[in-house]
């Protein structure tokens, strides 16, 4: 995660317009310039090995896109689909990668969402590494007294032995962490925020040059 | 008066039992209390209704009335309460919900509607006092246990709470870890915070309170100050009482020292007897089932090494257990001791170096393999449940593995009380029930080698000596148990050989007092000796300086 001085909501703004346009893009010129461009703002941001990591997942979704396309249509359909996935990844992992979960939380309250909506959005985010870790511990749980879960037909079998404690133990974690958030004061009217963002001249040149952008591509 | 709770009776929805039951008693400012009581005693419901998430999180059926500084907690919801008693949960992962710990400790202060100024102003404090600086920027996620124990008490102090309670914080922490929990809380109330500190492991905490309450069945049974209600029988609470209060009353001496100065000051002052003391360590040093080392070896480990993500965490590990041994792993967090436990059920492999349990080459040998000799019992049983019933809960791995044998599954049902509860659902079991399903899960193959994962962690003091029996039994069978532990009492009464491990690698081998002895690894693993080693020391100098012979009868 790396700073930045926009506001999460003319970034927002911005990923919105950037999506748009890329999905009416029918060239695969037009995509690969900007795939191009949005990899030249990637080593500019010094992301480049974060969005590799990124690549192994969706490297493989593209992949997938490829051959599916190519098998049903044709060659230069299956780039296309591939790159439009390429593209708009990397347009929300550059979004991810520049805004913490709690400005965007805050952006979204300010532009209307439901404070109890967008808190337990942002909140269960950080419950995926915690759900990471104990999958991790009931993978080896069951393997230690035999149950193969871990690969082959039998690990299908066996798969309620991975799904059911952790299904569980989700349960129970989201319980107690309900709990924990109103001990808090999660449900008090009239929250005040630490950082109250904040749109500059130069946030709303973004928003107005996006949407315009997003607007004109439409149309044409 | 700061909390008050008159005639309060609660059970949870769906339960006939009553959590607590007419419940009176009055925590005043500045107090600090030690709430006691075997599992589902109603502690944590205490705790709870203290704050008002019973009954207004847990619904249920709620009588009596809970005023906190004045409130009445059934007429004001939680976020009118929070402000007033904060309460720091057993379970770290589980009240870590913001992406930074800045953001986690800010959360309750926006909660609070304060200013941006204020909350700089008292995110600065807690950051200082909880010595929180290096993390503020960190993910909660990749904190330890003990970071995130202190990051979520951190949060609750910057609410500014006259009441602070804690639901066991001692669980998962290490002997420096809880060390410098114990040093937080006296700051903590020195700041003239009221503390309520629910906990099984009262030694950790004992000489810090003012009060101790025992909780039965959800009703008060003892009050009053720790040494008072320790003189009294306390055999029916389930209580896990302090090591010398033990030992005094093992050797029938009606005192209740907690400390080994307190203890000392007892034996001379009411002339007893060091000497009987002496003589009841060493009759009781001999542990059931030590090291018959001549049967072979189960584990033979030479030059381990393991890496995790290129930072060595096994650093050249040389190990040999006999049969019938019980060895205890011990160490502070992260110095190895589970990455050691998983290797030796092959579900990790070295990266160096050779490791033989059972003459199996680890390397070599599938997980599914050596399950058949290696039982682990996890610390969290709820990892492994998942079946109808316990008995196909158990039999699972059995069946899996082959190696189901009736005759000896139903002995071990019957030795784990297990019998009755064979057609229930392991998930609507109690944590204790649930923990011996899953040693009888471990056990059912009978293997010839059984790891227990800290398994005394958040037990009473029945459950502890169950497992002691267990144990014992165990190693009279000739299977090899290991302990993985911070329980260094358990761990010294009841394995015969201790092993520490520091960044990796292992470096105190031997009998529990030899290993006390040794001050430099106990010091560089992080360990303090048990307190009745510590007496004994402190006894045998008063001998060689020849004071003792004042007190010999």
């Amino acid at each position: 995660m790396i700073g930045s001085s926009l506001d999460p909501r003319s970034k927002l703004i911005a990923l919105l317009a950037a999506t748009c346009i890329l999905m009416t893009f029918h060239g695969w010129l037009e995509l690969a310039i900007a795939f191009g461009i949005l990899i030249m703002v990637i080593l500019l941001l010094r992301l480049g090995l974060a969005w590799l990591g990124l690549l192994k997942g969706l490297g493989f979704a593209a992949f997938t896109f490829f051959i599916i396309a190519g098998l049903a249509f044709d060659l230069v359909t299956a780039i296309m689909a591939a790159l439009r996935l390429l593209t708009i990844g990397t347009a929300f992992f550059l979004f991810f990668q520049t805004t913490s979960p709690e400005a965007l939380s805050n952006a979204l309250i300010k532009m209307g969402a439901p404070y109890p909506f967008v808190f337990v959005l942002t909140a269960s985010m950080q419950f995926v590494h915690v759900l990471i870790r104990r999958v991790i511990s009931i993978r080896d749980a069951q393997r230690a007294r035999g149950i193969p879960v871990e690969s082959g037909l039998r690990a299908f079998r066996y798969f309620p032995a991975l799904a059911g404690p952790l299904l569980i133990q989700a349960f129970h974690l989201a319980d107690e962490l309900a709990e924990a958030m109103e001990a808090r004061g999660f449900g008090v009217p009239g929250r005040r925020f630490r950082y109250e963002p904040l749109l500059t001249l130069f946030d709303w040149a973004i928003i107005v040059v996006s949407a315009g952008a997003a607007v004109i591509v439409i149309l044409i | 008066m700061t909390l008050r709770f008159e005639n309060v009776s609660y059970r949870y929805p769906g339960t006939d039992a009553w959590a607590i039951h007419d419940l009176d008693l009055t925590i005043h400012p500045d107090e600090s209390v030690l709430v006691a009581g075997a599992s589902g005693s109603g502690k944590s419901t205490l705790c709870r209704a203290s704050i008002g998430l019973v009954p207004h999180f847990h619904q249920g059926q709620f009588m009596g009335r809970v005023l906190l500084e004045g409130l009445d907690t059934r007429q004001h919801p939680v976020y009118q309460l929070f402000r007033h008693a904060g309460l720091v949960f057993q379970n770290p992962d589980a009240q870590l919900f913001n992406h930074s710990v800045e953001a986690e400790l800010a959360y309750g202060l926006e909660s609070l509607g304060l200013s941006s100024f204020d909350i700089e102003e008292r995110l600065a404090r807690v950051e200082k006092l909880l010595g929180l600086e290096s993390l503020i920027k960190r993910s909660p996620h990749t904190l330890s246990g003990g970071e995130k124990q202190r990051v979520a008490l951190a949060a609750i102090l910057a609410l500014r709470p006259r009441i602070l309670l804690l639901d066991e914080p001692f669980t998962h922490l290490d002997p420096e870890g809880a060390e410098e929990l114990r040093t937080t809380l006296r700051l903590i109330r020195s700041e003239g915070i009221a503390l309520i500190i629910v906990e099984h492991r009262l030694h950790e905490i004992i000489t810090d309170v003012d009060r101790l309450i025992v909780l039965h069945q959800g009703e008060r049974k003892i009050d009053g100050s720790p040494h008072a209600v320790l003189s009294r029988d306390t055999s029916p609470y389930g209580l896990n009482l302090p090591p010398l209060v033990r030992l005094f009353r093992a050797l029938g001496w009606g005192k209740t020292p907690f400390t080994i100065e307190e203890a000392v000051r007892e034996i001379d002052a009411n002339h007893l007897s060091p000497q009987a003391l002496l003589n009841f360590q060493e009759q009781n040093s001999i542990v059931v089932g030590s090291p018959p080392s001549t049967l072979g070896p189960v584990v033979e480990a030479e030059d381990l090494w393991f890496h995790y993500k290129d930072r060595p965490v096994l650093r050249g590990v040389d190990l040999k257990l006999g049969q019938g041994e019980c060895v205890a792993l011990i160490g502070r967090n992260g110095a190895g001791k589970t990455t050691l436990a998983k290797h030796l059920n092959g579900l990790l492999k070295p990266d160096r170096g050779s490791l033989k349990v059972l003459g199996q080459d680890t390397r070599r040998t599938s997980v599914s393999k050596l399950a058949r000799h290696v039982g682990f019992a996890w610390q969290n049983p709820n990892d492994q449940l998942f079946r109808t019933s316990v008995r196909e809960e158990v039999l699972t791995g059995p069946r899996v593995l082959q190696a189901y044998d009736p005759g000896w599954c139903n002995r071990l049902f019957e030795r784990l009380g297990l019998t009755p509860l064979l057609d229930r659902s392991p998930f609507s079991l109690s944590e204790g029930q649930k923990k011996r399903v899953s040693f009888a899960a471990a056990l059912a193959p009978q293997p010839g080698l059984i790891i227990f994962d800290e398994p005394t962690a958040g037990q009473d003091d029945p459950f502890r000596r169950e497992l002691a029996e267990l144990i014992h039994e165990l190693q009279r069978d000739g299977r090899t148990v290991i302990l993985v532990s911070h329980d260094l009492e358990f761990a010294a009464r009841h394995a015969s050989r201790w092993l520490i491990l520091a960044e990796g690698q292992i470096i105190a081998d031997g009998s529990p007092d030899a290993v006390m002895a040794n001050h430099t690894a106990m010091a560089k693993g992080g360990l303090r000796p048990t307190q009745r080693f510590q007496l004994i020391q402190a006894l045998k100098e008063t001998r060689k300086e020849g004071k003792i012979d004042r007190v010999l009868p």
